[in-house]
């Protein structure tokens, strides 16, 4: 290239510069979805097609079979689920009120709650899983739904009031007073007039909560047993114990990964304004 | 903002509604994270292990044990800096580049996007899982392809710089677009004006980034980096479905240090001090990070 004379560069300049930008662009796209992509064709392939898996081109459906067949599995995925499902609502319902909270009033109890949720955003999570285990345990209630639903609802409680926070600040305020003055109680102000006007952004945030519980583990790691197994667990415990069976290990992956999936190509708008705070 | 907030002849009224509207976030709060806190701080000045059930007092002792122990001051702390600051700052190099990329425009750019995207919605265990099967020393991708180009294999889990690179990337990959998504937004709500300006004036877009569009987005860049840096300090589920800390744990982060004494050693009172330690640890480089955004956010 750098025999090239100018002139003849200067007329091929345009046309290479955007061929090369088009080739670049390309490739950082199939370097980051190559391994999502890597983990499908795995998933696809006959056990010897997986430890050769660069020779032959056969092709199976048989290892979403299998794995279906695990009852250990369709349990977890039905528990994660659930789980997930109820902790987005549950956790939407606690924080949309904290969140307003924070958006529309001033003074020493808004700025409490804040320090206190800024202070408990950042102790990590370990901190409070470890000990959890045995609250959850005097309480009888580890390794059932509620066990898991009720700390997977804290976790969200700091960050997404945080989030609410900024969902409320963007929404003009005035309105709620023209409420209050018509004669409207407080809580008419907040659940008929603000939180109307909040739908879009609570949907968005929906998406996302529903997504973290499901992509969870730390907390379902430590507080569930042999009952209620969600999904993140159970792959990862096959890790280590069946670690040699990566078509099936490949297919549970690819279905776990299918809600993340839909929700990337139908909830896409919503993931990045919830995303965007 | 103020004016829900003047009513100041219904003083009380007002209170009450604002506590009404955290109490049950509050109550959650109080029951699922400062009680487990209490817990923890008590057990850990207790011989809270399985084989004593009087779980005597031991003062400081465990506390000592860990800040005294060399696999925690020479192996874990440099660990999870080091995954802290080259995690954060790869993911918002790489972002950084997309966004300004993504914010050019170009034919194709909402699939692009689509594409880029796509990691965020991956579980970190999912991921890692990827990445195992990918680094697998035997019929892993990576070995194969460099072996048909002639460099030797790797056992890429067996090393630990290149367990540590590999559990690196994985973070890399699942929050650099994080990080493109909210910079993207940031860079599409500047000010057009001082852009045009530069282009009349001809100036390098080399001047313009560093002069312009840098300065006008640290703010978002801060609030990022802080968000991030806390979140990355209590990685656990990649290190753990990766490596789970190994080889000869030298791949641990102070999660999996804390986890393994409480519940693979068994040794709660020891765990529940580490996670302390740790909660210390990053509460002080929060608030620290916290008076950066402050600063940079008034400037």
């Amino acid at each position: 290239m750098g025999m090239v004379k100018q002139p003849v560069f200067a007329e091929i300049a345009p046309a290479a510069r955007r061929a090369f930008f088009a080739l670049a662009v390309f490739a950082v796209c199939l370097l980051f979805i190559f391994p999502v992509l890597w983990l499908i064709l795995t998933s696809l392939r006959p056990v010897s097609g997986v430890y050769y898996v660069h020779r032959g081109l056969e092709f199976t459906l048989g290892n979403f079979a299998e794995v279906l067949r695990d009852e250990r599995i369709v349990h977890a995925f039905v528990n994660s689920g659930l789980i997930a499902t109820l902790a987005t609502v549950l956790s939407l319902m606690v924080t949309v009120s904290s969140g307003y909270m924070l958006s529309r009033f001033r003074g020493p109890i808004a700025r409490t709650w804040f320090g206190t949720i800024y202070v408990f955003r950042c102790v990590p999570y370990i901190s409070w899983v470890l000990p959890l285990y045995f609250v959850t345990q005097s309480w009888g209630i580890y390794d059932t739904y509620l066990g898991l639903l009720l700390p997977h609802i804290a976790v969200h409680i700091c960050f997404f009031s945080w989030l609410m926070k900024g969902f409320f600040d963007g929404i003009d305020p005035s309105m709620e007073y023209a409420a209050l003055i018509d004669g409207c109680t407080r809580w008419g102000a907040f659940l008929r007039v603000a939180l109307p006007s909040a739908i879009p952004a609570i949907s968005a945030l929906a998406v996302l909560c529903w997504l973290f519980t499901w992509n969870e583990f730390l907390f379902a790691l430590i507080l569930t047993g042999q009952k209620t197994p969600v999904i993140t667990v159970v792959m990862a415990q096959f890790v280590s114990e069946m670690g040699l069976q990566w078509n099936l290990m490949s297919a549970t992956a690819v279905m776990a990964l299918l809600p993340a999936f839909v929700l990337t190509l139908f909830g896409q708008k919503y993931v990045i304004r919830g995303l965007k705070i | 903002m103020k004016v829900l907030g003047q009513s100041r002849r219904r003083f009380g009224e007002q209170e009450r509604f604002m506590l009404l509207l955290i109490t049950p976030a509050a109550l959650l709060m109080a029951l699922f994270q400062v009680l487990p806190i209490a817990i923890g701080a008590n057990a850990s000045f207790r011989d809270w292990a399985l084989n004593n059930p009087k779980k005597t007092w031991v003062g400081l002792s465990h506390y000592i044990d860990v800040i005294t122990d060399p696999a925690f001051l020479q192996v874990v702390l440099p660990n999870t800096f080091l995954f802290m600051a080259v995690s954060v700052a790869g993911a918002l190099a790489i972002g950084l580049c997309l966004a300004l990329v993504l914010n050019r425009g170009f034919r194709g750019q909402k699939l692009v996007q689509t594409m880029l995207l796509l990691p965020l919605m991956v579980a970190p265990v999912i991921a890692a899982i990827m990445m195992r099967w990918m680094f697998n020393d035997q019929f892993g991708i990576v070995n194969v392809v460099l072996e048909a180009i002639g460099i030797e294999g790797q056992p890429w889990m067996a090393q630990r710089w290149s367990a540590f690179g590999v559990i690196l990337l994985t973070d890399i990959w699942l929050w650099t677009p994080w990080f493109m998504l909210l910079l993207l937004a940031g860079l599409q709500s500047l000010p057009k004006e001082p852009f045009e300006a530069a282009a009349i004036d001809g100036t390098t877009s080399w001047r313009v980034f560093r002069y312009l569009t840098l300065p006008m987005l640290r703010p978002v860049i801060v609030v990022c980096v802080v968000i991030r840096s806390i979140d990355a300090f209590r990685t656990f589920d990649i290190v753990w479905t990766l490596t789970g800390g190994g080889p000869a744990r030298s791949t641990e982060l102070f999660s999996l240090y804390a986890y393994v004494h409480a519940f693979l050693n068994l040794d709660f009172g020891k765990g529940s001090a580490a996670a302390i330690v740790g909660a210390v640890i990053i509460l002080v480089v929060g608030l620290l990070l916290y008076r950066l955004m402050d600063r940079v956010m008034k400037v």
